[in-house]
């Protein structure tokens, strides 16, 4: 198995990999980068855990051969809170108590994320079918899509 | 451990961990190469054995739980002359990398095609769409592949090319079985293509899921269908996914429905007639006898739906 070049930008910075190429980019964020916010809940693209943004699109890195991620641009939810003040989708999260074991978080942060950046004002049902793919066992959904719309509101302020 | 059997090919440090853990996570080995161009496709097709990957989202499930073992994957997703959807005078064509987010979006689809816009608003969730292409819907061939109803009603034609040519195949040909197709080793998937149907048409897709969200077929049904100018039925095309080996067209209900005036009495007995054209399974989905009755009463709905929609 020949090893291959990949180069990304992860949150806005470059990175030049030599990796094999039965890997996925979420095994890259999180093993090579470092980067854990991404969880690996079900490796078949069911669960959401392990949603990032590639290109400004919400994508399940677990299904992304990190061969196809090759030259695009990646987001995580470690780019969020780029002045160190959190993004008002983390503010209305924890505000709203849509955070309990929190292991799905960093993948419904990030498909809210892209939600919000192409539709800043979404209805309830908007919100639930950008969700569809994010599975919560703790929160009963309810605070979360609460937790997006709040977020919403925030940002039409700024 | 008293068991010899390795369960991963992988290399990582994290093996043992995940051996403990007893679950498969690493893909097996493969090489890989991602052509830039068409001509590099068809040489790499020519000269290797490889297997192509798409958006990757029906591939690596398959790769990680070993139904798919590719010594080499060709990734096609960095050849941007196949994300397109076109229009000419006649037909609308597809370009076999076009996302099911971008199918969604399409005003050309929603205007030719509205059955395709309401089967890609129902694949997976946005992950999916944004990975998933209407190409690797085909390749995959599964049954309960959610373009096919919609795309069999249009009568489409798959586009193959390779070092040796082109050819084209309708949609109902390039089918052969749950995961089979007509596919030769060294073709890929150009495009899809459909000729324009006049308006005004019905067109409408429907599909049981255990849940609306991210759900995949237990049945699913396209249907088109347009009148001529006394009201009666001038075509009438209904498609099935998830109920046979492959999506199939109905042509006994088809024929039956043909110059008759509608009703909902017609709609019914149509929509009885699928049964002749389907072979459900019991799969971990639903039963095949759950799937009979579904298809009937998915089939009767859509054909009511495309009716009203045509009196609008």
């Amino acid at each position: 198995m020949q090893l291959i070049q990949v180069s990304l930008k992860v949150n806005g910075k470059k990175y030049q990999l030599e990796t094999p190429p039965n890997r996925t980019l979420l095994e890259v964020l999180r093993e090579d980068l470092r980067l854990t916010a991404a969880k690996d809940g079900c490796s078949s693209g069911e669960c959401g855990a392990c949603t990032v943004l590639m290109d400004g699109k919400a994508v399940n890195s677990c299904l992304v051969l990190i061969g196809s991620a090759d030259g695009h641009s990646i987001e995580t939810v470690e780019g969020l809170h780029k002045t160190g003040a959190p993004h008002p989708l983390q503010k209305a999260f924890v505000e709203k108590g849509a955070v309990q074991c929190g292991f799905c978080t960093p993948g419904v942060l990030m498909a809210a994320k892209a939600l919000l950046d192409q539709n800043p004002d979404p209805d309830e049902e908007q919100i639930r079918m950008a969700l569809a793919g994010n599975l919560c066992r703790c929160t009963g959904y309810t605070k979360i899509i609460e937790a997006v719309q709040e977020a919403a509101k925030e940002l039409h302020h700024e | 451990m008293s068991s010899t059997t390795p369960l991963l090919t992988g290399k990582s440090k994290n093996d043992k961990i995940r051996k403990t853990l007893g679950k498969v996570i690493h893909m097996q080995s493969f090489d890989y190469f991602a052509p830039r161009t068409m001509t590099e496709l068809h040489q790499l097709l020519h000269a290797t054995a490889g297997k192509i990957i798409a958006g990757g989202t029906d591939m690596l499930p398959q790769i990680r739980n070993t139904k798919q073992s590719p010594s080499l994957l060709i990734d096609i997703s960095h050849i941007p002359d196949l994300r397109y959807i076109q229009e000419n005078k006649e037909e609308v064509l597809i370009g076999a990398l076009t996302t099911w987010s971008e199918l969604l979006e399409s005003p050309l689809i929603q205007k030719t095609a509205p059955a395709l816009t309401q089967a890609a608003a129902m694949v997976g969730a946005p992950m999916t769409r944004n990975r998933g292409t209407l190409g690797g819907n085909l390749g995959n061939a599964s049954p309960a592949a959610d373009s096919l109803p919609p795309l069999l009603t249009l009568d489409a034609m798959v586009h193959l090319t390779s070092q040796n040519g082109q050819r084209q195949v309708p949609l109902h040909e390039f089918l052969a079985g749950p995961g089979k197709t007509t596919l030769k080793a060294d073709e890929c998937i150009r495009q899809i293509s459909y000729k324009k149907v006049n308006p005004p048409f019905g067109s409408v897709f429907m599909k049981l899921g255990a849940r609306q969200g991210m759900t995949i077929s237990i049945a699913s049904v396209s249907v088109l269908l347009t009148l001529d100018i006394n009201g009666k039925i001038a075509l009438a095309r209904i498609a099935l996914g998830a109920v046979a080996p492959t999506a199939v067209r109905c042509p006994d209900a088809e024929t039956f429905l043909l110059g008759k005036e509608p009703s909902t009495a017609l709609w019914q007995e149509a929509a009885f007639q699928t049964r002749k054209a389907i072979t459900p399974i019991d799969d971990v989905r639903g039963t095949r006898e759950y799937r009979y009755h579904v298809a009937s009463i998915l089939t009767r709905r859509a054909l009511e739906s495309a009716y009203t929609l045509l009196q609008e």
